[in-house]
């Protein structure tokens, strides 16, 4: 398995039943947390500080989540994301922290000066990237990022993640937890 | 205008026999559940999920490099399932898009860093401009140029939209020709 030579940076620890695609990119220290799916191709890097990954997210191809050292002074902080989180492919995430049912669409980009809450949708090529906390249930769409709130939040993905988990085994070689971790 | 050759390294792509050429460097998952017709490039960096749901390409296609073709999915009354994508002849998809579609006609050209919204219908003879995202479950007519971000209907394509696009995809395969081949033709 060459491709498992480049995970092996930092401690990686994955919940027993979180479904991991081995031809994914994890580097440095990261925690993924029981039902989250992470599709091939995905890339999550652990440059400045842990990344540490909920529940029930789905984390689909192509998908950059990056804890980037933004200023050389401040302490490595944590990246930490919540549950029920969907991100779509290309999203590129470097925000610190992120809530619960969070969805990011195709290609769209959140720095790492934004706090997502939850309930909030950033919506496919769109850009957030100031300093600031987006307000619960916050919708940003179309070409000028324009925004509004929605009443309900987003639909979580159970069944999404039930189907992933039974059929991206039947494909992908999966990433296992070390037996030493299984408590 | 006459295209320029487009040349590859010859270990780059395998050539199957009936034409398509499949870059090393692209993913396809679930390669058993893909059906490429022939004479199809499929570039590097692309990405075909097969895994998901069957995913039927025609003849003549070019998938320009970093594209990614994905079956959509759809919640129903009872369980889920993602949708089958098929994809007609003649049709072009550009750099960097993401296609979610449920169908995609013939003689479609999709511009660069588009992002075809979760089963969209794109029918035959239409375009979609660069950069344009295309809400779920969009249904572009025939003869169509949609643009913009939720894409919208532009302006209306000519009615030699199926010749110009078979010039495009036939001259693009034509002139994708491999360097260092052992045996030159």
């Amino acid at each position: 398995m060459a491709v498992s030579a480049r995970h092996d940076r930092g401690s990686i620890k994955i919940a027993p039943d979180a479904i991991v695609c081995e031809e994914c990119t994890l580097v440095g220290e990261i925690t993924i947390g029981s039902r989250t799916v992470v599709h091939p191709k995905a890339r999550i890097i652990a440059e400045a500080g842990p990344i540490v990954i909920g529940d029930f997210n789905i984390i689909e191809e192509l998908v950059t989540i990056k804890n980037r050292n933004t200023d050389s002074s401040q302490k490595a902080q944590v990246l930490i994301i919540g549950n029920n989180n969907v991100f779509e492919v290309g999203a590129d995430v470097e925000c610190l922290k992120i809530g619960d049912n969070n969805i990011v669409e195709s290609r769209a980009h959140v720095g790492s000066n934004v706090e997502l809450t939850s309930g909030c949708i950033i919506g496919a090529m769109c850009n957030v990237s100031c300093n600031e906390k987006l307000a619960e249930n916050t919708v940003i769409y179309g070409s000028n990022c324009e925004r509004r709130f929605q009443r309900d939040k987003p639909p979580a993905q159970g069944l999404q993640i039930d189907f992933l988990s039974k059929i991206l085994p039947n494909y992908h070689h999966l990433r296992k937890p070390p037996k030493s971790q299984k408590a | 205008m006459e295209l320029q050759d487009l040349q590859y390294a010859h270990a780059e792509y395998i050539e199957t026999a009936s034409g398509n050429k499949v870059s090393r460097q692209s993913v396809l998952c679930g390669s058993q559940n893909i059906i490429i017709n022939g004479k199809t490039i499929i570039m590097t960096d692309c990405m075909i999920r097969g895994d998901l749901a069957n995913v039927r390409i025609g003849r003549n296609c070019v998938i320009s490099e970093g594209a990614i073709i994905r079956p959509a999915f759809k919640k129903f009354s009872r369980g889920v399932a993602f949708f089958p994508l098929h994809i007609g002849d003649n049709v072009f998809i550009g750099e960097d898009s993401v296609v979610n579609a449920a169908q995609i006609g013939s003689f479609v050209h999709i511009g660069k860093n588009c992002v075809i919204g979760r089963r969209s219908v794109l029918k035959d003879c239409c375009a979609i401009a660069d950069n344009t995202v295309l809400p779920p479950e969009t249904v572009v007519p025939p003869f169509t140029y949609f643009e913009g971000s939720p894409g919208r209907f532009t302006t209306e394509l000519p009615e030699s939209t199926q010749e110009l696009m078979i010039n495009i995809t036939v001259g693009f395969y034509e002139h994708f020709k491999p360097i260092g081949k052992p045996r030159g033709r």
